[in-house]
């Protein structure tokens, strides 16, 4: 068990990486041979990330939810997973170059730092806490998705706009199209912070009904619910689209990225309060 | 068997007063084959497209009187005194197959990587078969330059991006618009280019289309030809708000929509993008109105851009459709030379054999009755020991470069006195019947049509 951590820990980021490279080749070089395997290899990428998850849940004894390194390969896998359900459901096959990127930082980060602890605070074995931990991530996976869509949809707009018309225009899909995927991939991440952020807080006043809620996580995170909150709201009611709607995105991604890893470095806790 | 042989005229040796008076339409070709069989060939196939009209045939004998044919040929469209010899060219053999390959993968066209000739030449085969005057030489042959066309297309980028203007405008929505069922496209004026643009935007399934000119008639005639709808002109602009693509050539001295026009109209219609394509010299429409979010405006230079970057990278493909032309070319004669080769081998074998034989029946009654086993083994393995070096080089021959299992068949037949081979029937050959000119990613355009 343990020899098969250790594996999937220096492992995954070189199978990551790997998948990288291959669409990349399929999108900078159009290899046919990368366009061919780069799906299947990271479907059994995925299949082995998920192998090394529960080997690891079954060996430590808790899911791997316990410390920000193993939240990101948690985020990693998700969305890794999430860009492949995206892939198989609307058939656009040349963004995952920009994707999979993230999760290989994600993973490489987390395997770099990742600790083997048996021990821990025995507030964090909490069913509450496992929903509210899955929705956030689930949540932050699909910001990222719709993040990287945002950041595809600039390049190409500044590519149409500026008369230049390389690689990105002849690979990406639509502006439309990305802005859709974008846009569906933020709707799903709100909807899922937000029921991350009211299980939490519910969790929160049964465990430590004597705590303050300035929490720097918790304000972070209403920070980013209230970015999309109003992108959203701006979309519906006051039309707001294309590059704006792009950009308050990738704020709010930003934020949330910021939220995720330099408040923990600067914090030693996850959350004030444990 | 005498070799194949090209004789024609395209682009590159005749301009187009002389390609469109030897061009054969599907009923010319049909009354020309069956003559040209009668007379010169036994196998033809007649390819007229309006770049190029070119006869590929295998000679009834060796040694075809190329002026004389060429007389017939032309006589056949009374056009002796207007075509004159140098706007022909001869290919034959190797040679003649790789030009038929080029052609077929489209790099032979005047646009590399025209996708309408491949069908052409499929129609035909096609017309040859019809007429009977295909033959299974020339079927094989034309199936490899099939197979060559599709490999080009399906593994170079040599048909990629579009190569004109008014496709490259089309192409351009596409980048913008993920369904162009759903959107709206108003032409203003109706010069040549924009014209094609609207065919291309029809081609390609554009929701709704309306056209404004200053001259109705025109106006009402493009909008029958294309199944849209007639605005007027002088109010264009109250129209603007429900319209995703615009696309503008009229002669006008000043913009006939400014970048405050464009800004108003941006607010109207919710910020949703806005194609504008200015085909307009001068200009129609104010050039900073590309600055307002989601206005995409374009003239025509941006096309000219594109265009230029799709030539050079179909240019830069074309070596790799060689590779293809190579490998097809290569697979195709070695085929024609098993064709020669292995009837031979099976003659030469059954001509021993038939001495062998006869020479046993002769003098089998000299042996006894219990020799007459190891006689018929001794004599087998003195014939398969003499024969043996012979086929190992005659097989060797199809390996071996050009025609070099050819010229071997030849020398072997005449050494061993073997009577001349019968014709191979026609048969065995896998059926394909020409395809529609593709019509999908990248249509044929005014500038990639053969």
């Amino acid at each position: 068990m343990k020899l098969f951590s250790v594996i999937g820990t220096y492992l995954l980021p070189l199978l990551y990486f790997f998948s990288v490279w291959l669409y990349g080749r399929g999108f900078f070089r159009g290899s046919r041979v990368a366009e061919a395997i780069k799906t299947p290899f990271l479907a059994s990428t995925l299949l082995l990330h998920l192998l090394y998850l529960s080997n690891r849940t079954l060996w430590l004894g808790h899911p791997p939810v316990t410390s920000i390194f193993e939240l990101m390969s948690l985020l990693s896998f998700c969305i890794a997973a999430g860009y492949l359900y995206l892939e198989a459901r609307t058939r656009v096959r040349g963004t995952g170059y920009f994707i999979i990127n993230l999760s290989f930082f994600f993973q490489l980060f987390s395997s770099l730092f990742i600790r083997d602890e048996r021990n821990v605070n025995p507030i964090l074995q909490s069913n509450w806490l496992g929903v509210h931990v899955a929705s956030a991530l689930l949540g932050y996976a699909a910001i990222a998705i719709s993040a990287a869509y945002g950041f595809l949809y600039l390049m190409l707009y500044h590519e149409i706009k500026a008369t230049k018309f390389g690689v990105i225009y002849k690979k990406l899909p639509s502006l439309e199209v990305l802005e859709g995927m974008s846009y569906r991939s933020a709707v799903f991440g709100f909807t899922l912070l937000t029921a991350a952020i009211a299980i939490g807080i519910l969790w929160f006043r049964r465990e430590f009904p004597e705590s303050s809620y300035f929490d720097v996580k918790l304000i972070g995170s209403m920070l980013i619910w209230l970015l999309y909150g109003v992108g959203l709201l701006g979309k519906r009611i006051a039309g707001w689209r294309g590059r704006k709607m792009v950009i308050l995105s990738l704020s709010a991604f930003g934020l949330a990225v910021f939220s995720l890893t330099a408040i923990n470095f600067i914090f030693s806790e996850f959350h004030t309060f444990y | 068997m005498p070799d194949l042989f090209v004789i024609g005229i395209s682009h590159r040796t005749a301009s187009i007063d002389i390609r469109e008076r030897l061009w054969f339409s599907k009923e010319e070709i049909r009354n020309a084959l069956p003559q040209l069989k009668d007379r010169f060939f036994r196998e033809c196939v007649l390819l007229s497209t309006c770049n190029r009209t070119e006869l590929y045939g295998f000679p009834r004998q060796s040694g075809l009187d190329r002026d004389n044919f060429r007389k017939f040929f032309t006589g056949l469209k009374n056009i002796d005194s207007v075509v004159r010899p140098e706007h022909f060219y001869n290919l034959s053999g190797r040679e003649s197959a790789r030009h038929l390959f080029r052609v077929a993968t489209g790099i032979d066209s005047m646009i590399p990587g025209d996708v309408q000739i491949l069908g052409q030449v499929k129609e035909a085969y096609s017309l040859a078969r019809e007429c009977d005057t295909l033959g299974l030489v020339s079927a094989r042959l034309f199936q490899s330059a099939f197979h060559a066309g599709k490999r080009s297309r399906a593994e170079t980028g040599i048909s990629e991006g579009a190569v004109s203007i008014s496709y490259g405008a089309v192409e351009l929505a596409g980048k913008i618009y993920a369904d162009l069922h759903r959107k709206t496209a108003l032409l203003l004026g109706a010069g040549k280019t924009s014209e094609l643009t609207l065919k291309h935007l029809r081609s390609k399934g554009i929701g709704r289309l309306y056209i404004a000119n200053r001259t109705l008639s025109k106006a009402l005639e493009l909008a029958e030809r294309f199944e849209a709808s007639v605005i007027d002109f002088d109010s264009f602009k109250s129209n603007l708000k429900s319209i995703d693509i615009l696309i503008s050539s009229v002669s006008s001295p000043q913009y006939i929509l400014t970048s405050g026009d464009l800004s108003r109209l941006m607010k109207e219609r919710e910020n949703r993008a806005l194609l504008v394509i200015d085909l307009g010299v001068p200009r129609n429409i104010d050039p900073t109105a590309n600055r307002i979010e989601n206005v995409f405006l374009h003239d025509i230079d941006t096309f000219k851009v594109i265009v230029d970057k799709n030539l050079q990278k179909r240019h830069a493909e074309i070596p790799k459709v060689e590779k293809i032309i190579e490998e097809e070319l290569s697979r195709f004669l070695h085929w024609k030379d098993s064709l020669e080769v292995n009837p031979t081998i099976e003659q030469l074998e059954a001509a021993v054999e038939a001495i062998r034989q006869k020479e046993i029946d002769k003098y089998r009654h000299r042996f006894r009755p219990e020799e007459h086993e190891t006689l018929e083994l001794l004599t087998r393995r003195i014939i398969n020991k003499i024969l043996h070096p012979p086929l190992v080089t005659l097989r060797q021959g199809l390996e071996g470069r050009d025609d070099e299992g050819i010229r071997m068949v030849a020398l072997t037949r005449r050494l061993f006195g073997l009577p001349s081979q019968a014709e191979p029937a026609f048969g065995d050959i896998e059926d394909e019947r020409p395809e529609q000119a593709d019509t999908g990613e990248e249509a044929p355009t005014e500038d990639e049509t053969e």
